[in-house]
Formats: structure tokens, C-alpha cells, sequence
């Protein structure tokens, strides 16, 4: 059957013509001498485009690239070896590679978590405060043994410094008015900055020093 | 539009010559000087090909460069313009066919990728052909310089053809470069440079009436050649 084109078609059978399309246009053209120069000069591309063929032989290539494709597999050869763990990762596409990471991330993040849920940490290995507040509380402690101490000393040498029967006894009774008020101010600042070490060592100081006055005020009792 | 090449020699020849389009060489055809091969039997080659490659087999390889060798190193040629450069390329696409074979998974043919890494290798050596020059504050232009080859039917007609496919945008040049030059199908030229086979047509169309603006002399011109 003869199919009609008029010079409208000429670009859309150039672009994507069938066969019989483009027998149509070149009847055309033996009638229309502007399709006929724009065919002619259509297809004359094609031809020219031929004179950028050169197949000639190059004798050397081959050889390079041979070599050069030993050398590269020998050297994958020897790399293998380093990486054997992971051999079968290049049987994967990139894509499965970063899923296979992924997934693996996931699992042990998830394992992790588990071991932290049914095996919690002491909190005092974890938590540095926390083990600051332990030693406060043994400071706290021992200073609650030295106080204890001392009340009972002082029960006992409260007859003696009430009524004072030396000079002596006057003395260390004026001695201990004084350590008592530098430890009611120490306990007072200690009780603002609890944690705060230099008021933890003075205040241990002055139970020591009133310690050792009491047992003095109990050695100088007259036999 | 008006006349073609007056002032090209090829002009009066060719215009007597029938039109290529029903009898155009197709792929691997003009190369291996066989019959033109059943689709089966092309599968087959390629299949084949892709599976000595991929067991390491030089003779694989080795077949593959007598099937494709001189036409990868012609298009490389037309892409980065002298012979030592384009042997360079093909050298450099069969070290990377051989590194990521494994990773091949057959979605394209065998052939077409191959192809698509040569041509990713060709604009990669012309980028750092352009760096190269960048850094030696050389100001010369980007397009590559052809240079001369044994002489052909048509010497001043190729160097202008040349010329005239530096001037084209990338993707035209390498769509007219595979189907005019390589004889390619649409569909093969598709699976190389990730397109359809519509727009390879489209852009085949479009390179071509580029190529006649740029390779039509000016009007005055061509009246004075009369």
C-alpha cells in the first residue's frame, strides 16, 4: 500500500522512520527539490560519519593489556590472601554490602542494649558523683565517731571544767570554749559545701585537737 | 533550510549513494567479518563472553578484544582525539571490566557495559587531561586536538567532521559517534548511556541537524562558490 508524506513529515521520518516511511519521503522527494536536498544532505552525514572508521590493526595492544591483566590478577591474588575473612563480599553488589553492614550495626546495637536492660551497672561504677558522695558519707561517718568520742570525754570531764580546781583546768576550758566555736562555725560552713574537702580536713583537725585536750584535761585530774 | 557542504568535496558523491538506513552495519557485525548473527546466537557470544571473563580466563578476554578491541579504540579515538591516548583508555577499560566483573549482574548485555566504561574512562582522561592543563595554566580549549591518521578517501572531510562533533554537547557526539560511526542500535546505544531508546533517537536527530548548521557554509559563501 503507498503511504502519503508531504514535506511535514520529513522531520519525524528522519528522527524515528520506518522503512516504508522513508521510501515514502524519498518519493516524495523525486517531486519536492527541497526534501529532496535535505534527504541528500541527511544521508550524506551518515556517509561522512564512515570517514571516522579506522580499524586498522595495532599489533602492540594486545600484548600490553595481556601483561597488564596478569599483573592486576596477580596482585588481587596476593592482596586476597590478606582479606580472606572477607572473600565473600565482593560476590555482593555494593548495595547488599551497606545492608549486610546495616544489619550487622543493628545487631549489636540491639545486644548491647540487651546486656545494659538485664545487666545493669552498679550505679556508683558509672556515675563519678556517686562515688564522690560515698566518700562524703564515710568522712560523715567517721566524723560521727569522733563527736560520740568526745561526748563521752567531755561527760567525763565536765565535773572537773565546771569547777576548775587548777589554773590548768581554767585554761583548758578556755581552750575548748574556742575549739568548740571553730567547729560549730566549720560544721556550719560544711553543712553549705558538704563535698567541699579543705572544711572536711579542718573540721577532723579541730575533733583531733579536742580529743586530745579532753584526754589532757582528764590526765592533769588530781589523784 | 538551504544547502549542505557546498564547500565540501564529498558533497556531489554521496548524493548519488542509497540510503544506508535499511543496510546499516550493525553491532560486532562489520568487525568479526561473519554473517550477520541470530539474536540467539549474539545472547550466547555474550553470555559467554561475560562468563570467561568473570572465571578469569585470558582467553576470554582475549576474544573479547578481537570481537571489540578496534572499535573501542576507533570511538575512543573520536572521543579524546590521538591514537596513544585512546590505547590507554581500552588498556584502562580492561582493567576495570576485569576488577568489577563480579559486581556485573547481567542487567545490560555483556558488550554495552563494556562500552559504558569505556566511555566513563574516556571523559574521566579527558577531565584530567583539562585539570592537567588547568594546573599548567595552559588556556587552551577543552575539545580535544585531533590528530592525524592515515590518510582516508576523504581527509578534509573527516577533519571537518571533526571539528564540527567537538562543537556538539557530550551526549550528542556520543550518540552520533556509536550509531553513525560504531553502527549501534538505538537500543544498544540506550543501555550504554542509561536513556531511552526514544531519547537516543531524538538526540541522534538533533546532533545531526547540529552538525548540518555547523557544517553548512554561510550563505554568502556558498552563493560566491556558485
Amino acid at each position: 500500500m503507498r503511504m502519503n508524506v508531504t514535506c511535514k513529515d520529513r522531520d519525524r521520518i528522519f528522527e524515528d522512520g520506518s522503512p516504508a516511511e522513508w521510501a515514502a519521503v524519498e518519493e516524495h522527494a523525486a517531486s519536492c527539490p527541497q526534501c529532496a536536498e535535505e534527504v541528500r544532505a541527511w544521508k550524506s552525514l551518515s556517509v561522512a560519519a564512515k570517514e571516522l572508521r579506522d580499524y586498522s590493526d595495532s599489533p602492540l595492544l594486545w600484548p600490553r593489556i595481556e601483561r597488564a591483566l596478569s599483573e592486576d590478577a596477580a596482585r588481587n591474588a596476593q592482596g586476597a590472601g590478606h582479606r580472606s575473612w572477607f572473600s565473600f563480599l565482593p560476590a555482593f553488589s555494593l548495595a547488599w554490602q551497606m545492608a549486610l553492614v546495616g544489619a550487622f550495626l543493628l545487631v549489636l546495637t540491639i545486644s548491647v542494649g540487651r546486656l545494659v536492660i538485664i545487666h545493669p551497672q552498679p550505679p556508683q561504677n558509672s556515675d563519678k558523683s556517686l562515688l564522690q558522695s560515698s566518700a562524703l558519707k564515710e568522712v560523715e561517718n567517721t566524723e560521727m565517731a569522733y563527736e560520740k568520742a568526745i561526748d563521752k570525754l567531755a561527760a567525763e570531764t565536765k565535773p572537773q571544767l565546771e569547777n576548775p580546781a587548777m589554773p590548768l583546768l581554767a585554761n583548758y576550758r578556755e581552750k575548748l570554749l574556742v575549739l568548740d566555736s571553730a567547729i560549730a562555725d566549720l560544721r556550719a560552713q560544711a553543712g553549705l559545701n558538704p563535698s567541699n574537702a579543705q572544711l572536711r580536713y579542718q573540721l577532723l583537725a579541730m575533733y583531733q585537737e579536742k580529743q586530745r585536750t579532753l584526754e589532757e584535761v582528764l590526765e592533769a585530774k588530781p589523784q | 533550510m538551504g544547502t549542505m557542504g557546498l564547500a565540501l568535496p564529498w558533497k556531489a558523491r554521496i548524493s548519488s549513494l542509497p540510503r544506508e538506513r535499511g543496510t546499516r552495519v550493525e553491532s560486532s557485525e562489520h568487525l568479526a567479518g561473519s554473517p550477520k548473527p541470530a539474536a540467539e546466537e549474539a545472547l550466547s557470544e555474550d553470555a559467554s563472553l561475560a562468563a570467561g571473563c568473570r572465571s578469569g580466563d585470558l582467553h576470554a578476554y582475549e576474544r573479547l578484544y578481537a570481537l571489540h578491541g578496534a572499535r573501542m579504540k576507533n570511538l575512543a579515538r573520536n572521543i579524546l582525539g590521538n591514537p596513544i591516548d585512546a590505547e590507554d583508555a581500552v588498556q584502562d577499560t580492561f582493567l576495570k571490566v576485569q576488577r568489577s566483573i563480579a559486581g556485573f549482574r547481567g542487567q545490560s548485555s555483556f558488550v554495552t557495559w563494556i562500552y559504558r566504561i569505556l566511555m566513563n574512562t574516556c571523559y574521566d582522561a579527558r577531565r584530567s587531561r583539562v585539570r592537567k592543563k588547568e594546573v599548567a595554566n595552559d588556556d587552551s580549549e577543552e575539545t580535544p586536538h585531533f590528530e592525524p591518521r592515515a590518510p582516508g578517501a576523504h581527509p578534509s572531510l573527516r577533519m571537518a567532521l571533526e571539528r564540527a562533533l567537538a562543537k556538539l554537547t557530550q551526549h550528542q557526539r556520543n550518540v552520533f559517534l556509536l550509531y553513525e560511526v560504531e553502527g549501534f542500535r538505538h537500543a544498544e546505544i540506550a543501555g550504554m548511556l542509561k536513556m531511552t531508546e526514544t531519547a537516543s533517537k531524538n538526540t541522534l536527530f538533533q546532533a545531526k541537524k547540529n552538525l548540518r548548521q555547523i557544517l553548512e557554509p554561510p550563505r554568502n559563501s556558498a552563493a560566491e562558490a556558485r
